[in-house]
Parts: structure tokens; sequence; C-alpha cells
């Protein structure tokens, strides 16, 4: 009894913590699209889309804001291999970059659903879509759950946001599930070669960034 | 992050580093080197069957 209680104790600090985590990261790249002018300890904007190797013509294309935004950590369209009419999961779409030149590239025939946890960064991705004629749909939800129905996608990308996760193994799960059989991913994030020490864990400002 | 493709039933799991990627400042470069933190690009398939 004592054990389970000491576990049920560890779930409530992991669920408390995560909740805290989950306010840091909304806050987090809602200030890089809000103030993408300011600085912060990563790359981003146009400075880390051409560092990455993001085509110019793309960024040229694309709206300033979702450009001046962009916080990825590679270029997740390298080794996509988007093909026209694929359906595509921008898995953490916020503002819209990566979501949009996945439509540009899977063309009208095609579709793109991003999901954010942010609602305000679903507005604002849409918007920056809409803006260069092309469209994507952006769902609000956890990557933990995605809202999206089984087999629903031909490939997921995603760009520094699944190591964001305190349940990484969830996440990849949600990626299988909603992949089609034959689906395929293309993503970039962060690893770690060593375990993070619990300080950084228990920092929501560390984790999140 | 690979295992956990692998062990979910990914297949032709690859990665790659992406060679270009740092942190913009350098004492959280220095601590991320210190860890082995790196950004990776990963690409694999969901079996047909």
């Amino acid at each position: 009894m004592g054990r389970g209680l000491t576990m049920t104790g560890v779930a409530n600090d992991q669920a408390s913590l995560e909740a805290v985590l989950k306010d840091e990261i909304i806050r987090m790249y809602q200030e890089v699209a809000d103030k993408p002018e300011s600085t912060f300890h990563f790359f981003h904007g146009r400075e880390a889309a051409e560092l990455f190797g993001y085509a110019p013509e793309w960024l040229d294309r694309a709206p300033t804001g979702a450009v001046a935004s962009f916080a990825g950590v590679g270029n997740p369209h390298e080794r996509s291999n988007l093909q026209p009419g694929e359906a595509v999961l921008d898995l953490g779409s916020g503002a819209g970059l990566d979501a949009m030149i996945a439509a540009w590239r899977v063309g009208p025939t095609g579709r793109v659903v991003g999901v954010d946890l942010n609602p305000a960064m679903c507005v604002k991705a849409q918007a920056h879509v809409a803006a260069t004629g092309t469209r994507m749909e952006c769902r609000q939800g956890p990557m933990e759950d995605i809202p999206l129905p089984n087999a629903s996608v031909d490939v997921v990308i995603s760009n520094g946001v699944i190591n964001l996760s305190f349940r990484k193994r969830r996440v990849v799960e949600e990626l299988f599930r909603v992949l089609r059989p034959g689906g395929r991913i293309s993503i970039t994030d962060i690893v770690s070669a060593k375990q993070l020490s619990q300080s950084i864990v228990n920092d929501p400002k560390l984790w999140a960034s | 992050m690979f295992r956990l493709l692998e062990e979910t039933g990914f297949t032709r799991v690859r990665s790659a580093v992406v060679p270009r990627f740092r942190f913009r400042k350098e004492s959280t470069q220095d601590a991320a080197e210190a860890y082995g933190v790196k950004a990776v690009m990963m690409t694999g398939l969901k079996p047909l069957t």
C-alpha cells in the first residue's frame, strides 16, 4: 500500500510538472511569434531557416511573420520526399512555415493538417498559409493525443517539437497510429546522449527550451 | 528516439546529425555539448502490414 501511495505521488508530481511545462512551452513559443525581433538562446527566423538549408525561394514566398517566427532545429523537408496529392501532418505547426512548404509541395490535390498545443498559433498558421493562396487545417491539441483518426495521413513532419514532451514513447505511438500503412515520418528534433540531470528535468524553462 | 521509433514498429529508421545546428548562446551550447545534445533528422516507415 505504501508503494502504491508513493507511485501515485510520483504520478501526481509528474502530472503537475507536465502542466507547468505545457504553460511554459506555450509562453515561450508565443513570445517567438509575437516578438520575433527578440533574441533567444536558439537561432530562429530567417537566419535559422537559411542555416538549415531552406530554399531561399520558399522563404521569399512565405509571409514575413511565418519566416520570422520559425523556431525549428533542422529541415524536415530535406528527406520528406512529399508528392502531389499526399496527406501530411505537421506536428507542432507553430506559425506555419513548415506546413505551408508542405502545402506547396503536395499541391491542391493534397492536404496538410497542423497540430499545435496553442490555439492562437493555429489561427496564426492558418492565416499565414492562406496568405500564400493555399490552405492548411490546424487542430489544437497535445502531441500525446493527436486529434486525428487512425491511418489518416501519408507523412508526418515535425521540427523540434517531440523533445518537449515528457512522454515521448506515447508521442511516437501516436505518430504510428495516425500514419497509413506504408506511410513515413521525416522529423528533426533534439536528442541527448546522456540522461539530463534532475535539475534540468524539473525546470520548465530549461525543458521548454 | 531512434530506439523508440524502432520499438514502436517503424522500419528503415535512419538518423543523421543536423550539421549546422547550434545554440545561439555560448553557455547553452557548452552545456548542450556536455550532455551530448544535438539536433538530428530521423526518417522511418510504417510497414504495410
